[in-house]
């Protein structure tokens, strides 16, 4: 916009006038160029493409042929069947897998959320040079890889693992706990290799919360538990929302952590659809199963949302 | 004066809450990691900790760890690949939605984004039957097929979130000043979104050396990659090589993570 | 600009670095052979023993990939055209459901110097039985100060929590079912009796490996103290400076051979076949015999000797009145018990 004044009213850049109407020209085509490329047209497609095209063919193709061969007989998609689907929801041992993996994924973000919560507090309230860090080390894990992680974890909760021999030495318990191989273990180590998926999103939006909201909370009485409760809480709520999403699609999926950490005893979504697709070389059985924890985890995660965006109405009219 | 006392202990209860819940938090991030790098230089071949003795024994031993090097390789080799894709495809994505706020725009940035929600697993087998429907054989070539998608959203997001806070005026002002399009993409878009290319193109990299759910289905012994080769090791032996292996990966990342906060600031693009 | 260059500079430098750090070392003479081995004792010996001796052979270089027997079979059959390893190993259960499904090749026997050298009951027209695997019960020595007898003695309450069992997928376990159930009344069509006693054996499971490599970690991180075991992955373990024992059965020994095969349509059938071949080697053989692995060898060559002697069988002779199971009646019911099993074990 200022552009085109500007060659108008400087007397030193007045062009003669031929030139001045081709140069009005000019800036008026690459004006409607900037407008039309705001309003998306051919250059917003076009840039569109390479990603659109690959993710029909590469990402919602699989997807369809997953659906597909979960109705048929096998990968030659004959006929039309249902039966895996009913084998699964028939089934009671099949049912309880599924449900333990749900409530898995619960458990774990829940303990994330309990924790990460302070994380990311103490992250954002600490001094400046000491919150790259903190930020730094947050990050580190969810680079270092899940087998690594999940490794560290086998050494420690072993029956001689160091939180069992430190538990014992302070005399908390009197023989050693069995973590290795039990549900509290596998929640345990979960949260804590997708507690950085939780604490990022819960920094970012608690560093757009304004400060002064709460200092005028203080300020009008509330105490510290109050404020929190009543007026830093609500406002966090989008990036609770998004960790938990995040954590809890990322525990229902995490084959390593489940197996290494849960043993053959403990069976979830992930293994057993391993152990059908590549073991039994059942297809179109374990189709059926991922696209039933497919709809779980959308499930959930729409549930997730819903919750965050009925507190948020609530609390703003 | 019970007024001041009353919020001193609300104060102060309300500090050590948080301040104890995040130290325990913090302690179990990075606790792990160390427990494994003290593991790594035991000079038994158990894995015990605190280990009996130290040696370097279990490093050198995977100088003659062949099988684990081809590995290693090969997850590089792919991970090149999927993050030089993804960044092509990401940041032409990014550019043809991050600047709309149209309604179109914010459900093609669900859709695309959709890959972190799914479970990657499902996927995985997803793309094994679809490659063996259309008659392709797996290989290496497939595996970085199927992870782009899983690291075309962190690219994505990133340069998303760093061309939000580019200046519409200043690539108004390149336009009428009577630039072409290109020219200004080249001169005044990409390197005011640089760092945020380079964020996600670090997190595309360690999201595809590191994948596993997907790489369980695509790839076999002949196109191993290191985390299944680690995860069968573990699973099947407990060797302590694993171990050492596990230190080099943690050395290699923290390097490679001090490289990206210096060029890129990579925290700062991520919070 | 400087942010640019150093953008660049800094991923390809990383890149760079790595995959030169990274490039093994030496060129192998030929294209690598992908080869199928058992978790334990088994992979062990075939990459510190095997591999080398074949690479000084033929110059080329061994990939391993850990797999149990019935996992083989299946990745077999879902990859036909293309197998993901050129070597399979088997055991007697899995062999059958291998050839029966059609996806190993005979062993050309002409191809194979060694072969004329094994003991004629390991001889076999799909590929030659490269080793026998006993099983009895291992033990902490250092925890458990009796020697255990028989399967009956996991069920002692003092065991409670220290027990380990073995997923029914591993030949392992489907032995112990078998033999557990016939000291029960049972036998190789109806092991019902064992399924029975795993109810009230359950109390006393402490953990339940998935497969033997991870039974013998449950050993390593003295998670369990006492538990149906191989002979050789006892031994292995015992190396490594791991508290435990192998203590044979009053019962009689448990055993089932192992072979090798040659895949259909392997990449490189020639050298599958030098491979086992090179197996058979009474220098192999007797590496493999040696601590810490303790395989039993198969070639007329090569004597029994050490803790083979000792705990398990005198002679060649001997190991032929070793208690080998009817593995096609086995297989009838296999993939049915392998389910039941992974039911009833399910916390």
């Amino acid at each position: 916009m200022t552009a085109a004044p500007a060659a108008e009213h400087d007397p030193e850049k007045r062009a003669p006038v031929f030139e001045k109407i081709m140069l009005q020209q000019k800036v008026k085509a690459r004006w409607r160029f900037v407008e039309k490329s705001s309003r998306f047209d051919a250059p917003e497609w076009r840039l569109l493409l390479p990603l659109g095209a690959f993710f029909v063919l590469f990402f919602a193709a699989p997807l369809v042929v997953l659906f597909l061969v979960s109705l048929s007989d096998g990968i030659a998609l004959n006929g039309f069947t249902v039966a895996h689907y009913a084998k699964f929801l028939t089934d009671a041992f099949s049912l309880s897998i599924l449900f333990d993996t749900v409530v898995l994924g619960i458990k774990a973000t829940a303990v994330c959320l309990v924790f990460g919560l302070p994380l990311a507090w103490v992250c954002v309230h600490a001094h400046p040079r000491l919150r790259s860090l903190l930020v730094f080390l947050v990050i580190l894990p969810i680079l270092t890889s899940v087998v690594v992680r999940t490794f560290a974890w086998i050494v420690i909760l072993g029956q001689q693992g160091i939180l069992n021999k430190t538990f014992l030495s302070l005399g908390l318990i009197d023989h050693p706990l069995r973590l290795l191989f039990s549900e509290v273990g596998v929640v345990m180590v979960l949260a804590q290799v997708q507690m950085p998926l939780m604490v990022l999103p819960l920094i970012t939006t608690l560093q757009r919360i304004d400060p002064n909201l709460a200092d005028a909370s203080r300020a009008l009485g509330a105490g510290h538990w109050r404020t929190f409760r009543r007026v830093i809480l609500p406002l966090w709520l989008p990036g609770l929302v998004a960790g938990s999403i995040l954590v809890f699609a990322a525990c229902t999926t995490a084959f390593v952590t489940q197996t290494l950490i849960g043993g053959a005893r403990l069976v979830y979504m992930p293994l057993y659809i391993y152990q059908q697709a590549t073991g039994a070389n059942n297809w179109p059985f374990a189709a059926a199963m991922s696209v039933l924890l497919m709809i779980s985890v959308l499930l959930v995660v729409y549930l997730l949302n819903l919750a965050g965006r009925a507190r948020w109405a609530v609390r703003h009219g | 004066m019970a007024r001041p006392r009353l919020l001193d202990l609300d104060r102060s209860s309300f500090r050590a809450v948080i301040g104890a819940l995040a130290a325990i938090a913090f302690f179990f991030l990075v606790f792990p990691t160390l427990i494994v790098l003290l593991t790594s230089f035991t000079s038994t071949a158990s894995l015990r900790f605190p280990p009996p003795g130290y040696s370097l024994r279990w490093y050198t031993a995977l100088l003659d760890a062949h099988q684990m090097q081809q590995a290693a390789l090969n997850s590089l080799k792919v991970a090149a690949a999927a993050t030089a894709l993804s960044v092509v495809l990401g940041t032409s994505g990014a550019l043809a939605i991050g600047r709309s706020s149209a309604r179109w725009a914010k459900i093609l940035d669900s859709i695309f984004m959709s890959p972190l929600l799914l479970p990657a697993l499902a996927f995985g087998f997803a793309a094994l039957l679809y490659f063996s429907l259309i008659g392709v054989p797996l290989s290496l070539a497939t595996l970085v097929l199927g992870h782009i998608a899983v690291c075309v959203p962190f690219v994505l997001r990133t340069t998303i979130a760093s061309l939000s806070q580019l200046d519409p005026a200043l690539l108004d002002a390149s336009l009428s000043l009577g630039a072409g399009p290109l020219f200004t993409f080249r001169r005044v878009t990409l390197p005011l979104i640089g760092r945020g290319i380079a964020a996600g193109a670090f997190l595309a990299f360690m999201a595809s050396f590191d994948n596993v759910p997907v790489s369980l289905f695509l790839t076999d012994a002949r196109t191993e990659v290191l985390p299944i080769h680690l995860w069968q090791i573990i699973d099947t032996d407990l060797d302590v090589r694993t171990a050492a292996a596990s230190g080099v990966l943690i050395f290699a990342t923290v390097i490679l993570m001090v490289a990206a906060e210096r060029f890129a600031g990579l925290s700062k693009q991520l919070h | 600009m400087s942010r640019r260059v150093g953008r660049r500079e800094f991923l390809g430098a990383g890149v760079a670095a790595g995959a030169l750090a990274l490039l093994p070392r030496g060129a192998a003479a030929a294209e690598p052979l992908v080869v199928a081995t058992f978790p334990g004792t088994w992979n062990e010996a075939h990459r510190d023993v095997l591999a080398p001796y074949f690479r000084k052979k033929t110059g080329a270089d061994v990939i391993q990939t850990i797999l149990l027997a019935t996992d083989q079979v299946a990745k077999l059959e879902a990859a036909r055209g293309k197998p993901p390893f050129d070597v399979a190993i088997m055991d007697e259960g899995p062999l059958l459901d291998a050839v029966k499904a059609g996806v190993l090749e005979k062993y050309p026997v002409d191809k194979s110097p060694n072969y004329k050298d094994l003991v004629p009951a390991f001889q076999d027209p799909w590929g030659p039985k490269i080793s026998l695997q006993v099983i009895g019960i291992g033990f902490n020595p250092k925890k458990i100060k009796e020697r255990p007898k028989s399967w009956n003695d996991l069920f002692n309450p003092v065991y409670k929590g220290r027990v380990g069992l073995t997923a029914l997928n591993s030949t392992l376990g489907m032995a112990f079912m078998v033999d557990f159930a016939k000291t029960r009344g049972g036998s190789e069509s109806d092991i019902e009796p064992a399924f029975k006693a795993l109810k009230d054996l359950l109390p006393n499971v402490g953990a339940i490996s998935a497969n033997l490599g991870a039974h013998a970690a449950l050993f390593q991180q003295e998670q369990i103290d006492i538990a149906p075991y191989n002979f050789n992955f006892v031994q292995t373990l015992k190396e490594k400076g791991v508290d435990i024992d192998f203590a044979t059965l009053d019962t009689g020994i448990p055993a089932w051979r192992t072979s090798l095969h040659v895949v259909k349509n392997a990449v490189q059938p020639d050298l599958a076949v030098q491979y086992i071949d090179a197996h058979l080697a009474p220098e192999v053989q007797e590496g493999m015999e040696r601590t810490p692995y303790w395989v039993i060898p198969t070639n007329g060559k090569v004597p029994l000797k050490g803790e083979i002697v000792k705990q398990v069988a005198k002679s060649q002779d001997d190991l032929a009145k070793l208690k080998y199971q009817d593995w096609p009646k086995i297989n009838e019911h296999r993939s049915e018990w392998i389910e039941r099993f992974n039911r009833d074990i399910k916390l």
